[in-house]
């Protein structure tokens, strides 16, 4: 091959063999192929699961899910995306301490993208809106609601009963009588208080198992509860869940998306990290750069397909 | 593979563009803000596909298109690439269409009811009562 370059005619191309990039470029074009088909299974899955679902989730008081922040996080994808593009041209230009530069900006972007993340992800957490949590009717809205009043007996009673001494609440419910021998008037009239409230509890679920409880007079009885200075503090913040039809599958498709797309960012963190952290990077980096561009700007080109499908339609 | 021919294969991929990235990234800006305005001005035609508001899915979609097309041409430098990218890419577009388009008729345009699994009577008989088991009263 070397001597068909030293025998070329003066003026003339050499002899090129495969595609006229560096090898590094196809084969980061080769894994976005690759990149394309895994991101248009999830996402074509979730469209043909929503196509199905005439009653798919899509009020932002239940999803929980803010127009804001993925709005937000779209520019903030976008800036990192002409950041790098940015940065790739200083390579060329054999500019390295600009390019630094721009790879710093798309670095801390991706942070600032996998914040905004976190809260959004902490406000499913929070209103428990994750896979196979979500109750799908009356029943399971009621089971759920008492399952949380349940647990917020236990809690309550802890503060009593050590959950090292007893973790069930049958067994706290036992041992509380003993443990009130030598309090003080004050707090066995919080144990009393208690013990009214787990009455209440204990009724309603009778009502539940014999099948006599409905959702609505479940919320009012809460409700009621609540604004009762006997048991104020007592409830923190129990509320009554309400059913959220194919919650399930919404919340599956949801953190699977999401969740692999940040994944992806991360992975890109650490590419974009590696030149930073190089105190040689000189212009041989050049290729490196533009392909982590080019992975940077597909996960970039993902994110655009699903902010309109999460957070608009 | 020569020097001389790395050379020349570096040259032609880190050519100069020419492109004004900062009006693209602008555009895309811009773009990004016309789909928020269609959802905060609650845009919304009268037809319907399973729930979802065909006008509204339409524009948003077509603007999240433009968007990508932007991205791919001049940011991915697709514009300036030769004719490899289609070889390349096509193969990897058709199969991933290909999922999508293969579970429609069964999930996504079913003609019998879309009363969903979970709530069949025969989960709703078994579902799970607080103290009906002994677990469900361990603290977490």
């Amino acid at each position: 091959m070397s001597h068909a370059h030293a025998t070329t005619v003066h003026g003339a191309p050499p002899l090129k063999m495969g595609l006229p990039i560096p090898n590094s470029k196809l084969g980061m074009w080769l894994f976005l192929g690759t990149e394309i088909m895994f991101f248009t299974a999830f996402i074509g899955t979730y469209i043909v699961l929503r196509l199905g679902s005439p009653d798919w989730p899509h009020d932002p008081n239940v999803t929980h899910i803010r127009i804001w922040a993925g709005g937000l996080n779209t520019f903030v994808l976008l800036a990192s995306s002409y950041l790098v593009v940015v940065a790739h041209e200083s390579m060329v230009a054999r500019n390295i301490p600009r390019a630094k530069l721009y790879l710093l900006g798309t670095f801390t972007l991706a942070c600032l993208f996998l914040g905004i993340k976190s809260y959004e992800y902490y406000g499913k957490w929070d209103h428990d809106i994750l896979p196979g949590h979500i109750a799908e009717d009356d029943n399971q809205a009621m089971t759920k609601t008492l399952g949380d009043f349940e647990k917020t007996l236990n809690r309550q009673y802890a503060r009593y009963v050590p959950d090292s001494e007893a973790a069930r609440l049958a067994d706290k419910r036992a041992a509380i009588d003993a443990k009130m021998k030598d309090a003080s008037p004050e707090v066995q009239k919080q144990v009393e208080a208690l013990k009214a409230l787990d009455k209440e509890y204990l009724a309603l679920r009778t009502q539940h198992q014999e099948l006599k409880l409905q959702l609505v007079p479940l919320s009012e009885k809460l409700e009621e509860l609540k604004t009762n200075p006997e048991f104020a503090g007592l409830l923190g913040g129990l509320e009554a869940h309400h059913p959220i039809k194919y919650g399930n599958i919404f919340a599956s498709t949801y953190f699977l998306m999401t969740g692999f797309h940040a994944i992806h960012v991360i992975v890109g963190m650490i590419m974009f990290a590696i030149p930073l952290w190089v105190i040689s990077l000189d212009h041989r980096w050049t290729d490196y750069v533009e392909n982590c561009g080019l992975y940077w700007h597909f996960v970039d080109l993902v994110w655009i397909f699903l902010f309109p499908l999460v957070y608009i339609i | 593979m020569t020097d001389g021919h790395a050379t020349d294969i570096h040259h032609d991929s880190h050519a100069p563009h020419h492109v004004w990235y900062f009006g693209v990234f602008g555009a895309l800006c811009v773009l990004t803000a016309l789909s928020v305005m269609f959802d905060v001005l609650d845009i919304r035609g009268k037809h319907t596909i399973g729930g979802i508001n065909l006008l509204l899915a339409v524009l948003v979609l077509s603007v999240a298109t433009a968007k990508a097309l932007f991205v791919m041409t001049y940011f991915m430098h697709l514009k300036f690439e030769g004719r490899w990218k289609f070889l390349l890419l096509s193969p990897t577009v058709i199969l991933a269409l290909g999922l999508p388009l293969a579970l429609l008729p069964d999930v996504g345009v079913h003609y019998y009811t879309t009363d969903v699994p979970q709530n069949s009577a025969h989960v709703t008989e078994h579902s799970h009562t607080p103290e009906l088991e002994t677990t469900s009263e361990s603290p977490h």
